[in-house]
């Protein structure tokens, strides 16, 4: 089990750091149905991945990819339209954090003092796990130790 | 008049609890006399309690705008049903709501337990007493919802409004607001028992025994309603909030989902120190924890602090709460410190492949998501406060955090059961694993050849397969073992296994439930499909292999709103099947509309249909068809949950359970290898 457990820890370490490689758990890509063939299906998915990082300002605690507002479905053309003028997702991005600052972005930027709510709970998980392990093993080995113990002081009682 | 009644039943309530309290501690330091006293204390309140949410109800239902809670949420056009449930639909009465379920809890612990547990009872009773006293001073005080409507409105002395604005449109949406509200209070309330019993057992100096066994049935009655009150509200926004999810990790999502999480972990770590008489620091700690949790939930959401940290200090609840929770807090510390002398404990481990083992994983888990989910929710606050920038902390955040840590949990869901207590036989073990493993590598394979390409999806499939056969494993070794023994048919001795040992493999099928849910999350995020069509009347669109046709758009209007709804056909390729109506709803009282969309549920996917807008000639209308893979097996797998955990105390309390279990250590030593077919858990 503790390989097994080691396995998922390293799947946690590293996925921070995996940016929307389709790592996170939200939202795969969707490709566009055929119906209306003036979609263009990479773009699309593109402004699906940025629409899912940002936060929708009117809605509490929803994605602008996920609102029905009409102020989401207006942040989404507004992505559509720089996409299609040739920026890149992150000068998107960028556009809309200058615009409204850092809370915009639902995720925190892994950066300075933000690094605490990213790590924190990556250190408590291994320590945790390290600490877990430790013990076990020096309570079996103190079990087994006591164990024998008893089991001498028996046999000198019969002696 | 109402208000005058509202007022004496309050502060009776208060009164008695302060009385009840003062007599119960004073029974447990030399009087025992005071006992019943405190009882009957407790049984007052709860009188006290039920009179006053019936004066509400009764101002509620009667329109009796003096009252300023009716004021606030009423409205005569609201319908009956959505006035009575607006009891609880705002601060001061889900306040007063949460305080006569409190009494409710305390007058039924006090109840059954009134012959026994005698070193316990009085400080389970002080203590209950304590927590319901600061409830009813906040209703007395900051969250009084019988203040008269020209007090609080500042008008005219005696003036009276002919009319109120009703409840948040949101809230009188969809009936489900009739039920997830009261089970999740249900739940999150009743975890002051399991932290009364903590509290007792410290006072008491006898932190094991009693309050373990005793504690377990007052965590088990509260984790159920907290589990079906998170799932019905999942569903309650799937079915009202129009964007086609059920979790968007709001603050108010995870504070009911934090002490679920320590309530989970408690529920097993006491069953290794009820085996080992092992982890007793531990499990007090974590019975603390889940209620100051509960009330850091309350404080989060209620007090308005998430809005800005500037927000709180305006009102009075804000200050109140946190107050209350640095007493506990502190009180709690200074009793575990007080006795740390007797909570140490011996270690108590056979082999690192044991039950045991496995639970104290469960335990790290956990306690790793509750700290997680707790740090994303705070850190916008944190930020503010240190960085003086604010930040948003959602669903990417959370989803990236918590699935690694999910899939950990789904693992041991089906690891842990296969364990042994103590130790297993290697042979045993291997007995146990080696069909699963197969199954589960044989599925991986499958998976992914049918296109399960996002790792995590494929990872979590995985794992559930190995989960459900090791669970199955479980069931039908036993149940085997007993065909032969008694040749009995292998559905009756499947029911024989399991009725003889409920709390054993009622704890099994909640693990199912778990699994089940897991999957239906996994699956409905990955592979959920949306599209935004607008549609004239009569034209159609393919979508997912789905077709859907606009018949029809109208307007329409109801005593308490004013709608706009679009009938459409919708079917698979072979032609239509169903009409669904979606809807706009417009509210007095609310600028935006209201969207209620509609879902067809179907055991492989849903069809989910949001009206997102309309021509106003009537000539079109805009839809977001979503189409929602195995959305259905989360509702299941959680009622699935609920009722294994039901069955896991179905005869808890009942002699038989009790009388075996005393019997049960010497037998288990004897033949510690195959407890695989005994034991308890």
């Amino acid at each position: 089990m503790a390989t097994r457990i080691t396995l998922f820890l390293l799947l946690l370490a590293v996925s921070p750091a995996v940016e929307g490689s389709g790592f996170a758990f939200a939202q795969e890509t969707q490709e566009a149905a055929a119906t209306m063939p003036a979609e263009d299906p990479e773009l699309e998915a593109q402004v699906r991945r940025i629409a899912a990082k940002l936060r929708c300002p009117t809605c509490r605690a929803l994605s602008v990819q996920d609102s029905p507002s009409g102020m989401a479905q207006e942040m989404r053309s507004l992505i559509r339209e720089q996409l299609l003028a040739g920026k890149t997702p992150a000068e998107v991005e960028a556009y809309f954090v200058e615009r409204y600052g850092e809370w915009i972005l639902l995720e925190p930027k892994a950066e300075g003092f933000n690094w605490a709510v990213w790590l924190l709970p990556v250190f408590l998980l291994l320590g945790g796990l390290a600490f877990v392990l430790i013990t076990a093993r020096r309570w079996v080995r103190e079990g087994q130790a006591r164990a024998a113990a008893l089991v001498k002081e028996g046999q000198e009682g019969e002696l | 008049m109402i208000s005058s009644l509202g007022y004496l039943a309050v502060g009776g309530a208060l009164l008695l609890s302060v009385v009840g309290a003062v007599a119960a501690f004073a029974a447990m330091g030399g009087r025992p006399q005071l006992a019943p006293w405190a009882r009957r204390a407790v049984y007052g309140v709860f009188a006290l309690a039920t009179l006053a949410i019936l004066l509400m109800a009764v101002a509620l239902v009667a329109h009796d705008f003096s009252v300023s809670y009716v004021a606030q949420v009423g409205s005569r056009s609201t319908p009956l049903f959505y006035t009575v449930i607006s009891l609880w639909s705002s601060l001061d009465g889900s306040i007063l709501f949460w305080g006569w379920i409190l009494a409710g809890y305390s007058a039924a612990v006090v109840y059954i337990h009134r012959d026994r547990y005698q070193d316990l009872m009085p400080a389970v009773t002080g203590t209950l007493l304590i927590v319901s006293a600061f409830f009813w001073l906040l209703l007395a005080w900051p969250a009084n919802p019988f203040v008269p409507t020209w007090q609080a409105f500042g008008l005219a002395p005696g003036q009276v409004p002919a009319d109120g604005p009703g409840p948040n449109p949101l809230l009188q949406n969809h009936p489900f607001m009739g039920l997830h509200p009261p089970l999740l209070y249900l739940g999150y309330v009743g975890l002051t028992v399991p932290f009364a019993f903590g509290i007792a057992a410290l006072l008491s100096g006898k932190v094991s025994g009693d309050w373990i066994r005793a504690v377990r049935l007052w965590t088990m009655a509260p984790w159920i309603f907290l589990t079906a009150g998170i799932v019905s509200g999942a569903w309650w926004s799937y079915e009202v909030l129009g964007w086609g999810g059920y979790w968007a990790w709001d603050p108010v999502e995870n504070a009911s989902f934090l002490p679920w999480l320590t309530a989970t972990a408690f529920l097993h770590s006491i069953m290794v120190q009820e085996r080992r008489q092992t982890l007793k620091m531990w499990n007090i700690l974590l019975v603390i924890a889940t209620f100051l949790l509960t009330l850091f939930g309350t404080f989060l959401t209620r007090s308005g602090i998430l809005a800005s940290v500037h927000a709180f200090v305006e009102g009075l609840i804000g200050p109140f709460f946190l107050g209350f929770i640095t007493l506990v807090l502190i009180v709690s510390l200074a009793l575990v410190a007080w006795r740390s002398d007797e909570l140490k404990s011996e270690p108590a481990l056979d082999a690192i492949a044991s039950r045991e083992t496995a639970f104290l994983f469960n335990n790290l888990l956990l306690v790793a998501f509750t700290f997680t989910v707790l740090l994303g929710t705070v850190y916008p606050l944190v930020a503010e406060a240190i960085r003086g920038v604010k930040v948003s902390v959602g669903a990417p955040y959370f989803n990236r955090m918590s699935v690694p840590i999910a899939l950990g949990l789904v693992l041991l869901a089906g690891i842990g059961p296969a364990l042994p207590w103590r130790r297993g036989s290697p042979d045993l073990l291997a007995k146990k694993f080696l069909w699963p493993t197969v199954a589960a590598l044989l599925s991986g394979v499958v998976f992914w050849v049918f296109g399960a390409r996002n790792f995590l999806t494929w990872l979590t499939l995985v794992f559930s397969v190995l989960a459900v056969a090791l669970l199955i494993g479980e069931f039908w070794r036993p149940a085997r073992a007993r065909r032969e023994a008694h040749g009995e048919g292998l559905g009756r001795a499947l029911l024989a296994v399991v009725s003889k040992n409920r709390r054993r493999y009622g704890g099994y099928v909640v693990h199912f439930g778990i699994v089940i849910i897991a999957v239906g999350i996994a699956l409905s995020s990955t592979y959920r499909r949306e599209r935004e069509f607008t549609l004239g009347i009569g034209e159609a669109a393919t979508f997912a292999g789905y077709t859907v046709r606009l018949d029809s758009l109208y307007a329409g209007r109801e005593p308490q709103r004013d709608f706009v709804e679009a009938a459409f056909s919708v079917g698979g390729d072979g032609g239509f099947s169903d009409t669904m109506r979606p809807r706009l709803n417009y509210y007095p009282t609310s600028q935006q509309p209201i969207g209620t969309p509609r879902v067809r549920t179907r055991p492989d996917a849903d069809l989910y249909l949001s009206l997102m807008a309309y021509d106003r000639t009537g000539a079109s209308a805009t839809v977001n068809i979503i189409v929602n893979p195995m959305v259905v097996w989360i509702w299941i797998g959680g009622a699935i949950a609920a009722l294994g955990a039901l069955l896991a105390i179905s005869n808890a309390g009942s002699g038989a359970d009790r009388s075996r279990r005393a019997a049960a250590p010497s037998v288990r030593r004897a033949k510690p290898a195959e407890a695989g077919v005994g034991g308890d858990d």
